[in-house]
């Protein structure tokens, strides 16, 4: 038998994206964008930082039109992102320049400036609250008066801004943690050029802050449950703003204070520290590495996993599969994973009618031959 | 001034003290658009604090313009869709570039906003603080 080559289905095509909008518009519902912004603060967070493309009002869009599919709503972020120039890139961002809205450390309770919890659903009783089906703005409105006028009343003496410094810095000042000097070699790009193993410490760590939130943490889970060899104790997890400066494109001042600043973005950062052996003049000895992890927005789970995952990758081990870059930088980005496996849906044809040729000749064969 | 603080001051503020300083420009100089406000990318070069090497964590929407002034060109860059805010940014940008005698006078209108976006954002992270733990230790 031929192989059989089809067209058509163009009708059918439109007819389905029509059946897609119906869908979407049969609620009679309209979902405002600035609805998504106010009330999505995580979805929104988490479409950008897969997305790799900070955009909240963009973002907030890809959602609303993808009808809440994270794998579809980050698709439209980065193919949007492919249309747009890219005319800058930022000086180096520092975070102890964050605006710090939450930060706290499992590894010490005392760290210099304290532990703000911030906003987390860390303390909440996950039950439902049915209370939120009455919910109305009148009341919302009341909430919010009441909470400002709670915190007018407690605040606390004027001071001025206080920036926080790292925990890590005092463990390094007290000898406990390498001192590495500040290392300025260009970063590489893998949205320019493809990833080629082994990899260097800044394509790792861009792959793996863009990758999907549950590819990331689950790899970083399994590399706690035994498949890996690393286990931290969280050092400090940081929310907060940081502010972005690019350099003027063609003045010859290269004075930081000649810069641009141009706002700021939030995001989660972690360091992770990690027990590790070291062999010291022929005696084994305990040292500390530090794993790092940073998500787009507040995403602590995924920053968390992130810190696992570039320390086991900073240290192979041909037995454990989160230790080996390949498989992990190769299968945790949200558009190539769902991209490979949602296109087995679409016609294979060709491919399936030579496989059952193939089957067919074996079997016609291993008739004739019995015979 | 310098750029960096002037910048910063005039994207905390919102937009309205920008708006205000570039209209004054607008009604006494003329002024050329060299590139109407358009969307796009700045990749963002971060320092991680475990071996302070330098990475790329994303890219962020921008929206960029430039304007001329007396020959001097101006660039407003801000993060977001803000046709707006970006034209006004370029627009004083080019007077601080010209020389302009008005960015003088500017500088105590910028110098009390710079005070007053302090004090709010002092005031912000005051009530963060509500959240500080205070951790007693427990007898055992």
């Amino acid at each position: 038998m031929g192989y059989v080559a089809v067209k058509g289905g163009t009708k059918a095509i439109e007819a389905s994206i029509e059946r897609l909008k119906y869908e979407r518009l049969k609620g009679e519902e309209v979902l405002e964008i600035k609805t998504i912004l106010a009330t999505m603060r995580s979805l929104v967070d988490q479409v950008m930082s897969e997305a790799s493309l900070y955009a909240p009002f963009l973002a907030a869009l890809a959602i609303k039109q993808a009808g809440g599919s994270m794998e579809e709503a980050v698709f439209l972020m980065r193919a949007h992102r492919s249309t747009l120039p890219r005319h800058y890139y930022s000086l180096p961002v520092d975070t102890e320049s964050m605006f710090v809205e939450r930060r706290v450390s499992a590894s010490f309770k005392d760290i210099p400036g304290g532990q703000l919890l911030g906003a987390t659903n860390d303390y909440t009783h996950r039950l439902l609250d049915f209370e939120l089906i009455e919910e109305n703005t009148d009341a919302n409105h009341q909430w919010l008066r009441d909470y400002e006028a709670k915190l007018a009343a407690n605040m606390a003496q004027e001071q001025e801004i206080q920036y926080f410094p790292k925990v890590v810095d005092y463990l390094r000042a007290e000898g406990l943690f390498d001192y590495y000097p500040e290392d300025n070699d260009p970063p590489k790009d893998v949205t320019k050029e493809s990833i080629q193993f082994p990899t260097t410490r800044s394509e790792r760590l861009q792959v793996l802050t863009r990758g999907q939130t549950g590819a990331v943490t689950a790899l970083g889970y399994a590399s706690l449950r035994g498949y890996g060899q690393v286990h931290p104790t969280i050092g400090e997890v940081r929310v907060g703003n940081v502010p972005i400066h690019v350099q003027h494109p063609y003045e010859n001042n290269n004075d930081e204070e000649n810069a641009f600043y141009i706002g700021e973005i939030k995001i989660t950062e972690v360091e992770s520290f990690v027990p590790v052996h070291v062999k010291k003049d022929n005696k084994e000895e305990l040292e500390f590495e530090i794993g790092y992890g940073i998500s787009y927005g507040q995403n602590e789970t995924k920053a968390i996993a992130m810190s696992i995952l570039d320390q086991c990758l900073e240290n192979p081990h041909g037995e454990f599969p989160t230790h080996d870059e390949e498989f992990v930088l190769l299968h945790i980005d949200s558009v190539e994973a769902t991209g490979f496996i949602s296109h087995l849906k679409l016609p294979h044809y060709v491919t399936f009618q030579s496989k059952l040729d193939s089957i067919r000749q074996v079997k016609k064969g291993a008739e004739t031959g019995e015979n | 001034m310098n750029r960096k603080r002037r910048t910063e001051i005039l994207i905390q503020n919102g937009g309205n003290l920008a708006k205000e300083l570039a209209e004054v420009i607008k009604k006494k100089y003329e002024y050329q658009p060299i590139s109407e406000p358009e969307y796009g990318l700045t990749m963002i070069k971060m320092r991680e604090s475990a071996k302070k090497s330098l990475f790329y964590i994303g890219e962020v929407m921008v929206t960029e313009a430039k304007v001329e002034i007396n020959q001097s060109i101006g660039i407003g860059i801000v993060i977001g869709m803000e046709d707006e805010l970006a034209q006004h940014l370029a627009i004083i940008d080019a007077a601080y570039r010209a020389n302009l005698p008005e960015t003088v006078e500017w500088e105590p209108v910028l110098e009390t906003t710079a005070k007053q976006l302090e004090e709010q954002r002092a005031r912000e992270q005051r009530v963060i603080f509500e959240t500080k733990v205070d951790f007693e230790t427990m007898e055992v």
